[in-house]
Order: C-alpha cells, then sequence, then structure tokens
C-alpha cells in the first residue's frame, strides 16, 4: 500500500560507518523519576555535556528507533532521521523549557516530527475540498456501518484514556492510524475502507470532543 | 514573545485544532511547514502544541522499540563532537573552549551534514540552474562568477540567494518570505576554507535584496561558505555567530 522511501538518490547519502562500536563508558543511567531525569539531561547538553547525550541515547535510542520505522516504514531511513534527530536534541536542547511538558516528550516530539516532516513531503496529499468532499461521501459513508473493533492496544497508558474511551472504536483507530503509523488521511481512508471526507471530519470531530472531555 | 501576530485572528479553538492535527501528523507538507514557521512567533500556537504532545505522547509506548546498530550511536557522536550546542546561553561559556581548538570544525560538520543537502528542494535548483544561465549568457562580466544557494539547515529549504557578478561584488536576494522575530536580527557570515573564523558582512533586512562589496576582504573563492543567523538585536557581540544558523550554503563557480 504505501512505498516510502527515498529511492536511490537519497540512499547514495547515506554515510556507512562499520568500524566503529558503541563505547557505554560515559553513560550515567539512574533510576529516578523519568520525566525529571530526561529534563535534567537535556539541559546538561545545552551546558555542552556531550555524555548527557549518550545518556539520553541509551534511555530512548530504541524506543524513538521504533516510533520512527513505524512511521517511515525503512530501516536506513529510519536510522538517518534518528542520527538528525539526535543532532537536533543536541543543537536546540536550550530550548526546551521544563516549565512547558517533559523532556522525554520534547524528545519524541523531535524525532517523530522529523518522520512526519519526511513522509508529508514525499507524499503531497491531493487537496480535496472538505465540504464537497464530505456531501459527495455521504451517502457511503451511511451504507457503510459494520461493527468496527480497536485496532490498537491504547488503554492504560495515558491520561487520555477516560476521553479516548468515549469516541467510538473507528474513530480512535484514524487517531492512531495518524499519531502512531504517520498515515495522512488518504492513507487512513484508504486503510479503513472510508471516504476520505469522512475521516477527515471524523478526526477534527474526534479532536474537538477529546479537548472538550478535558476542559 | 507577547507578539502574538501574524495569524492571532484565529480562534482559540481553531488554534487548537490546527495543533491538534500537527501533533497527530495528519497535515500535508504545507500545512506542516506553515505551522512549523508560525510556532517561534506565536506562543499561543506552541502552547497549544505543547498540550497535544504532552496529552498523546504515552501512546508512542504501543510501538516496539528497535534496537538500534552500534554505528548508529558513532555516526551522532561524530557529528555532534564537531558542533557546539547553539545555545545563547551557552555561547560564553563555550567561548574559552572554541579558542583553542581549529575554529573551522563545526563548519565542516555543516557542510558534510546530510540533512544539510538531502532534500534542497527542487524549486532552488530550478533557480540555481536559471541564475547560472542567466549570469553564464551575460558577456559583459569577465572572470570567475559564483552563485550560492542558502538553504535552511534542518529542513532543507532554499531561503536566500547569493550572486556574485564579480568577485567582490555580492548581492544577496531573498527567496522566500522570513519573519524575524522580536527583538531579533538575521547577520550575514562568510567564511573561506582556509580562514580561521567567519567574518560577519553585516545585518540583513529580512526579504529585502542586499548589494554589498567585499573590499576589505580575499577575492571570493569556491566552496566558500555564506550562512545568515539569528542574532538579537545589534548583531552578535562576538566576532562569531552567537545565535542558531538559519540558512546556509556554500559558493559554486559558474
Amino acid at each position: 500500500m504505501r512505498a516510502r522511501h527515498g529511492g536511490p538518490a537519497f540512499r547514495r547519502l547515506i554515510l556507512e560507518d562499520p568500524a566503529c562500536g558503541f563505547d557505554a563508558r560515559d553513560a550515567r543511567v539512574t533510576h529516578n523519576n523519568p520525566n525529571e531525569e530526561h529534563g535534567r539531561l537535556l539541559e546538561a547538553c545545552a551546558a555542552g555535556d556531550h555524555g548527557a547525550l549518550q545518556t539520553l541515547y541509551r534511555l530512548e535510542g530504541a524506543r524513538l528507533l521504533g516510533v520512527v520505522q513505524r512511521i517511515v516504514q525503512d530501516r536506513a531511513l529510519a536510522e538517518d532521521i534518528i542520527h538528525d534527530a539526535f543532532v537536533n536534541i543536541w543543537t536546540k536542547a536550550h530550548t526546551f523549557d521544563a516549565e512547558r511538558g517533559s523532556g522525554k516528550t520534547w524528545i519524541f516530539s523531535v524525532a517523530r516530527h522529523l518522520a512526519l516532516n519526511h513522509v508529508r513531503r514525499q507524499y503531497r496529499e491531493v487537496t480535496v475540498d472538505d465540504t464537497t468532499a464530505e456531501q459527495l461521501d455521504a451517502e457511503r459513508s451511511l451504507t457503510a456501518s459494520a461493527e468496527i473493533e480497536d485496532t490498537f492496544d491504547w488503554q492504560g497508558r495515558g491520561d487520555l484514556d477516560r476521553c479516548l474511551k468515549a469516541l467510538e472504536p473507528e474513530r480512535r483507530n484514524c487517531l492512531f492510524h495518524a499519531y502512531v503509523d504517520g498515515y495522512s488521511h488518504s492513507e487512513i481512508a484508504e486503510r479503513l475502507d472510508r471516504p476520505l471526507g469522512t475521516v477527515k471530519a471524523w478526526i477534527k470531530r474526534s479532536l474537538q470532543s477529546l479537548r472538550e472531555c478535558l476542559s | 514573545m507577547t507578539d502574538d501576530a501574524p495569524n492571532s485572528s484565529m480562534s482559540a479553538e481553531t488554534l487548537d485544532e490546527l495543533a491538534g492535527e500537527y501533533v497527530l501528523g495528519t497535515l500535508d507538507a504545507t500545512a506542516r511547514r506553515d505551522v512549523e514557521r508560525r510556532l517561534p512567533q506565536e506562543p499561543a500556537l506552541r502552547e497549544a502544541v505543547v498540550r497535544w504532545e504532552s496529552r498523546l505522547a504515552p501512546y508512542a509506548s504501543m510501538v516496539e522499540p528497535l534496537t538500534p546498530p552500534p554505528a548508529l550511536w558513532s555516526r551522532i557522536e561524530r557529528s555532534v563532537a564537531e558542533r557546539p550546542a547553539d545555545a545563547e546561553t551557552t555561547a560564553a561559556s563555550h567561548t574559552a573552549k572554541m579558542s583553542d581548538s581549529p575554529r573551522g570544525s563545526s563548519w565542516g560538520a555543516l557542510w558534510q551534514s546530510l540533512t544539510l543537502w538531502r532534500g534542497v528542494s527542487l524549486a532552488s535548483i530550478v533557480t540555481a540552474i536559471g541564475l547560472a544561465l542567466l549570469l553564464a549568457l551575460n558577456p559583459a562580466e569577465r572572470g570567475p562568477r559564483y552563485m550560492v544557494v542558502l538553504s535552511t539547515p534542518q529542513h532543507t529549504q532554499a531561503g536566500w540567494m547569493v550572486q556574485a557578478g564579480s568577485q567582490r561584488d555580492i548581492e544577496l536576494i531573498p527567496l522566500d518570505d522570513f519573519q524575524v522575530p522580536a527583538g531579533k536580527t538575521l547577520e550575514f557570515w562568510t567564511k573561506a576554507d582556509d580562514w580561521s573564523g567567519p567574518v560577519s558582512l553585516g545585518l540583513v533586512e529580512a526579504n529585502r535584496t542586499r548589494r554589498l562589496t567585499l573590499d576589505d576582504l580575499p577575492p571570493l573563492e569556491e566552496n566558500q561558505l555564506f550562512e545568515l543567523t539569528l542574532e538579537n538585536a545589534g548583531g552578535s557581540p562576538l566576532d562569531r555567530p552567537t545565535g542558531p544558523i538559519q540558512f546556509i550554503g556554500r559558493a559554486v563557480s559558474l
């Protein structure tokens, strides 16, 4: 369904590095509150401490690679993005503000948005006037209403659980196909075999109801 | 940071929806770029994005981790070893360290950066070829001529172009709209391969073509680096950039 990779021109640019091994001598892993720990490590990065970056890599590298690989569906490209993400984390660490969100969230955002920017650049979505699309699709969406179950094992992970529970499973699936798989509106529509306009409207309304539920 | 221009007319709800779709990932490339351009200038949008990031982040744990190959850390380590964190706050603490080491190293790293070159947009290439032809077809000028496309270091978008009719006269031409945050200014720098450090070519007004004569500098040469950094109003207090690089590129002879 998706063929997301940069092709040969991109691949040529990847630096090969067969020789170097991972040196963990300087890594300092502690088991304090993980959220605060990430913030402190980012502050250390901003102060020029390379060891802090290495510790962040040891703590989150594998999870970040999983998240990015899921979005770009190409292992070499995912590793390139993790490389770029850590360079960004290093150079932008001073912009992290512990008052606004956790260090861990900040790090994941850096990597995830690099991955999303990549897949969105590869595939420009065809613009369809939303209202027209909804009208055209209305009939089809009415006729297709089989029982849909959750595709994602989402429960018990965050404060949003309570609000997510209020959504219909298929709408939850839309959100997670976007957030976790990095699917565009049209990819979700294709995956769920639903009209594009419907998927766009569902996501918009789901976000609205999540916001209302939280306020 | 209180300046909430230029899209503050957007209602809080619309802003929150936009932030939600941005974090979720459903915006297309153009809309994503638009949000990322607005983020530095709009605290309300930034806060909405941070809220959505925090709400959704726990659900990223649904994805299985993948062990990175050992070579990946080595690559990262090499890339960051050559560049200081570009914080204004740490600039002072780095000064001593920087002056002990050859200053060219971080510039070299940027030159080699994959991100810089990975996706230099088609538009910039088309523009570049167009300009190259234009210059090549103009018989009035003699001697080597150069051109530089300055792209963003992270997103590989062309933002400015340097056109050099001779080795002394250059023109800095904006290719895209750029918004300078309040209290900041763009500063233009250059460095040839064998110079010990970058030299400021002065402050630059966004979205305006600027003509310069390189009277006090050696003639422009192949591969010479040009960059625009975002400095505090009045420009860098030091003889080198202290703010983050916004656009960067190297001279190519035509």
